[in-house]
C-alpha cells in the first residue's frame, strides 16, 4: 500500500516535471527567451559592452587619479596608467579633517532630511488629492502642476529668500525649496490610484481607522516601492546639489560636499592666477594646495557613497520612473 | 440648485474633509512660499530694484519698461545669451532623444537580457555624479599641459580659451551623463510591448529591421511626445552646472558657453546688473510659459491622449 502510494506520488512529480517543461517552452516561444542567438546579437552585445566601456573610462580615470603620485600627474599628465601610485592625494584629502567630516555631516543632514521632509508632505497631498469626493481635490492638482509650467527663475528665488525671508546662510534653503516637485506628486498620486487597492483603505475606515492611521498604517507601507524609487531621485539631488549651496551658504560649518568641491577648484584658480605672489611662496603654497590628485580622491570622496548606494535602490528606479510618466 | 446652496455643499464638503485639507497643508504651504512667492517676484523686473526695500518697496521703474530697454542696449549680450540657450535646448533634446530611444531599442533587443541588465546599470551611473565633479573629470582630459587630450594626440590647444570646441564638448559630456538614464525611460516601455505582436510579424515574413520600425518605434511615440512636451517648459532653462562648472566659468568661451541661467547666475554672484538680469528672467520665464502651451495646444490638436492638460 505505502509502496502503492510512494509510486503514485513518483508518478504524479514525474508527470508534473514534464508538464513544467512544455510550459517553459511555451513561455519560451511565447516571450522569446530563447530566441536565436545569431551573428548579430554577438555584433550588437560588443557594440553595446564597447560603448559602456567608453562611458565608464571617466569615471575610472577619477579612481585612478586619486590614488596616482602628484609629481607624476603634473609632469607626465592625467593617465590610465601612472607610471607611479600614491596615496598622498587621499592624505591630502584627509587633511581636511575636520571641515570634510562637517561636509559630510551636513549633506548627510540635507539629503536624509530634504527627501525625508518632502516624500511624507507629498505623500499626504497625494493621499488627500486621490480621495475622490474631496472637492478641494481639482484645485489643489492644478495648484501643485502650475509649478511645472511656470516659475520665478533663480534671480527672483534669491531675492525672495535672502532680502525677503531673511534666510541667508540657512540649510533650510539647501532642502525646502526643492522638497515639493509636481513630478514627484503625481508620480505618488499616480501610484495611490493605481497600485493602492481603495477597498483595503475603505475597510480600514470602517473598521474605524481615522484617516492620520489609515494613511501611516494602510497606504504608506504599501507605498514603499515608489517611496524608495522617488526618495533615491531626491536623496541624489539633494546630494548633487552645488548651486543653492553656492547661492545661500557662506559658513563653513554649514559647507556641503559640493560646495567643498567648488571651492576646492576656486582655490587652486586664485593661487595660480595671482601673479603678485613671489614664485618661491607660490611654489610652497602649492605643495599644499590640494591639486591633481587631491582633487580627484575628493571627487572620489564625493561621488563615492552614490555609487555604493545605487545598487541597493536600482530595482526600483526603472519602475518608479515608468509610473511618473502615466500623467494623472 | 441655487448658488448659496451650492457654496454651502461646499463648505459642507471641506469641512466634511478637514483633515485632507490638513493633509494637504504642508506641501500647500512649502509650494507657496519657495515656488509661488517668487513668480510673484518677477515684477522686480519692472522695479528699480534696491536691496533696502526690497522687492515689493522698491519703486517702480520709470518708464516701466526701462529694465527691458537694457535688453535692447546690450541687444548683443542678449541675443547671444538667448540664442546659445536655444540651439543647446534643440541640440540637447534632439540628439538625447535620439540617442535614448536607440540605445534603449539596442538593448531591448538583445537576447542576452543579464548582460543587458548589467551594463543598464553601469550605464546609468553618469547621472549620479553632479557637475560640480564633471568638471574635473573633463579637465582631466582637456587641461593644457596635463590634459589627456592634447598628451594623446600630441597637440597644446588651450581648450578652455577657445570657444568653438566647446558647442561639441558640452554636447559629449552632456551626452555622456544623461543618456544612460534617460533609455531607462523608454526601456521600461518597450519591456511591456506585446511579444505576440513580434511573433505575428515574425510569421508574416517581417524581418528584424521592419519589426524596429512598425512595432518598435510606433510603441515609443506616445512616451517620446510626453517627453518632449514636458521639456518644452524648459526651453528657455539649461542645465546651469554644465555651463558653469564645466566651462569653469571660463570668460574666453562665453560666445558659445553663455546661456541665460549661468548669466543670471554669476550677475547674482556679483550682483551686478540687476535690471538687465530682471528683464532676461521675466523674459525666461514668460517665454517658457507661451512656449509649452503652444506645444500643448498642438499636441492636443494631434492626439489628445498625450496632451498634458
Amino acid at each position: 500500500m505505502e509502496q502503492k502510494v510512494e509510486q503514485n506520488v513518483e508518478e504524479v512529480k514525474r508527470l508534473s516535471r514534464k508538464e513544467q517543461k512544455k510550459l517553459d517552452k511555451l513561455y519560451d516561444l511565447q516571450y522569446g527567451v530563447k530566441a536565436k542567438k545569431g551573428v548579430g546579437q554577438y555584433i550588437l552585445a560588443a557594440c553595446l559592452i564597447l560603448y559602456t566601456i567608453i562611458v565608464a573610462m571617466p569615471i575610472l580615470l577619477v579612481f585612478i587619479s586619486a590614488f596616482a603620485d602628484e609629481e607624476t600627474l603634473a609632469t607626465n599628465g592625467f593617465s590610465y596608467f601612472p607610471a607611479k601610485w600614491s596615496l598622498s592625494g587621499m592624505n591630502a584629502v584627509l587633511r581636511y579633517g575636520k571641515q570634510l567630516a562637517t561636509s559630510y555631516a551636513v549633506t548627510i543632514l540635507i539629503t536624509v532630511g530634504g527627501t525625508l521632509i518632502g516624500l511624507l508632505c507629498m505623500s499626504l497631498f497625494a493621499y488627500a488629492i486621490s480621495r475622490r469626493d474631496f472637492r478641494l481635490r481639482g484645485f489643489l492638482a492644478i495648484y501643485a502642476m502650475i509649478p511645472m509650467l511656470f516659475n520665478g527663475g533663480q534671480l527672483s528665488g534669491y531675492i525672495v529668500f535672502t532680502s525677503m525671508y531673511g534666510m541667508k546662510d540657512s540649510l533650510w534653503l539647501l532642502m525646502l525649496p526643492i522638497c515639493c516637485t509636481t513630478m514627484n506628486i503625481i508620480i505618488l498620486r499616480t501610484y495611490i490610484q493605481n497600485s493602492v487597492p481603495e477597498e483595503l483603505m475603505d475597510s480600514a475606515r470602517i473598521d474605524g481607522a481615522g484617516e492620520w492611521r489609515t494613511f501611516f498604517q494602510i497606504t504608506l507601507p504599501l507605498m514603499k516601492p515608489t517611496l524608495a524609487a522617488v526618495g533615491f531621485m531626491m536623496a541624489t539631488t539633494y546630494w548633487n546639489d552645488w548651486q543653492n549651496a553656492l547661492l545661500y551658504i557662506q559658513s563653513d560649518s554649514k559647507k556641503p560636499l559640493q560646495l567643498l568641491l567648488v571651492n576646492i577648484q576656486k582655490n587652486i584658480e586664485t593661487l595660480l592666477n595671482a601673479r603678485n605672489i613671489p614664485s618661491a611662496a607660490l611654489a610652497a603654497m602649492q605643495g599644499k594646495v590640494p591639486q591633481y590628485s587631491a582633487t580627484m580622491a575628493t571627487v572620489v570622496m564625493v561621488i563615492g557613497p552614490i555609487m555604493i548606494l545605487y545598487p541597493f535602490f536600482q530595482k526600483y528606479f526603472a519602475k518608479g520612473l515608468t509610473m511618473g510618466s502615466v500623467k494623472g | 440648485m441655487t448658488l448659496k446652496e451650492n457654496i454651502r455643499h461646499f463648505f459642507h464638503n471641506i469641512w466634511k474633509h478637514r483633515v485632507h485639507v490638513l493633509m494637504a497643508l504642508p506641501t500647500f504651504l512649502i509650494m507657496f512660499f519657495f515656488l509661488y512667492v517668487p513668480m510673484a517676484g518677477l515684477v522686480m523686473a519692472f522695479k528699480n530694484f534696491n536691496y533696502n526695500d526690497g522687492i515689493w518697496g522698491s519703486p517702480w521703474k520709470e518708464p516701466i519698461l526701462g529694465n527691458f530697454d537694457f535688453l535692447t542696449a546690450s541687444k548683443e549680450l542678449f541675443v547671444n545669451m538667448t540664442t546659445n540657450t536655444l540651439m543647446y535646448y534643440v541640440i540637447f533634446t534632439l540628439l538625447g532623444t535620439f540617442l535614448n530611444v536607440v540605445l534603449a531599442i539596442c538593448i531591448d533587443q538583445l537576447v542576452f537580457k543579464k548582460l543587458g541588465g548589467a551594463l543598464q546599470s553601469i550605464l546609468i551611473i553618469p547621472i549620479f555624479i553632479s557637475y560640480a565633479a564633471v568638471q574635473f573629470i573633463v579637465y582631466a582630459y582637456l587641461d593644457r599641459d596635463t590634459g589627456m587630450i592634447n598628451h594623446l594626440f600630441g597637440t597644446s590647444i588651450r581648450w578652455y580659451a577657445e570657444a568653438k570646441y566647446w558647442p561639441v564638448i558640452l554636447t559629449i559630456v552632456k551626452m555622456w551623463n544623461s543618456v544612460g538614464y534617460g533609455s531607462v525611460l523608454y526601456m521600461s516601455v518597450l519591456a511591456g510591448v506585446d511579444q505576440q505582436l513580434y511573433e505575428a510579424a515574425q510569421i508574416d515574413g517581417a524581418n528584424k529591421w521592419k519589426q524596429i520600425r512598425h512595432i518598435t518605434i510606433p510603441s515609443l511615440i506616445p512616451m517620446i511626445t510626453v517627453m518632449l512636451l514636458l521639456s518644452v517648459g524648459n526651453i528657455m532653462r539649461s542645465d546651469t552646472g554644465l555651463f558653469y562648472q564645466v566651462t569653469r566659468n571660463s570668460g574666453a568661451l562665453n560666445p558659445t558657453t553663455r546661456v541665460i541661467d549661468s548669466y543670471v547666475l554669476n550677475s547674482i554672484l556679483h550682483s551686478s546688473n540687476f535690471g538687465f538680469t530682471a528683464a532676461a528672467s521675466f523674459f525666461q520665464s514668460i517665454v517658457g510659459l507661451i512656449l509649452i502651451i503652444i506645444a500643448n495646444f498642438v499636441v492636443r490638436k494631434l492626439e489628445p491622449e498625450n496632451a498634458l492638460f
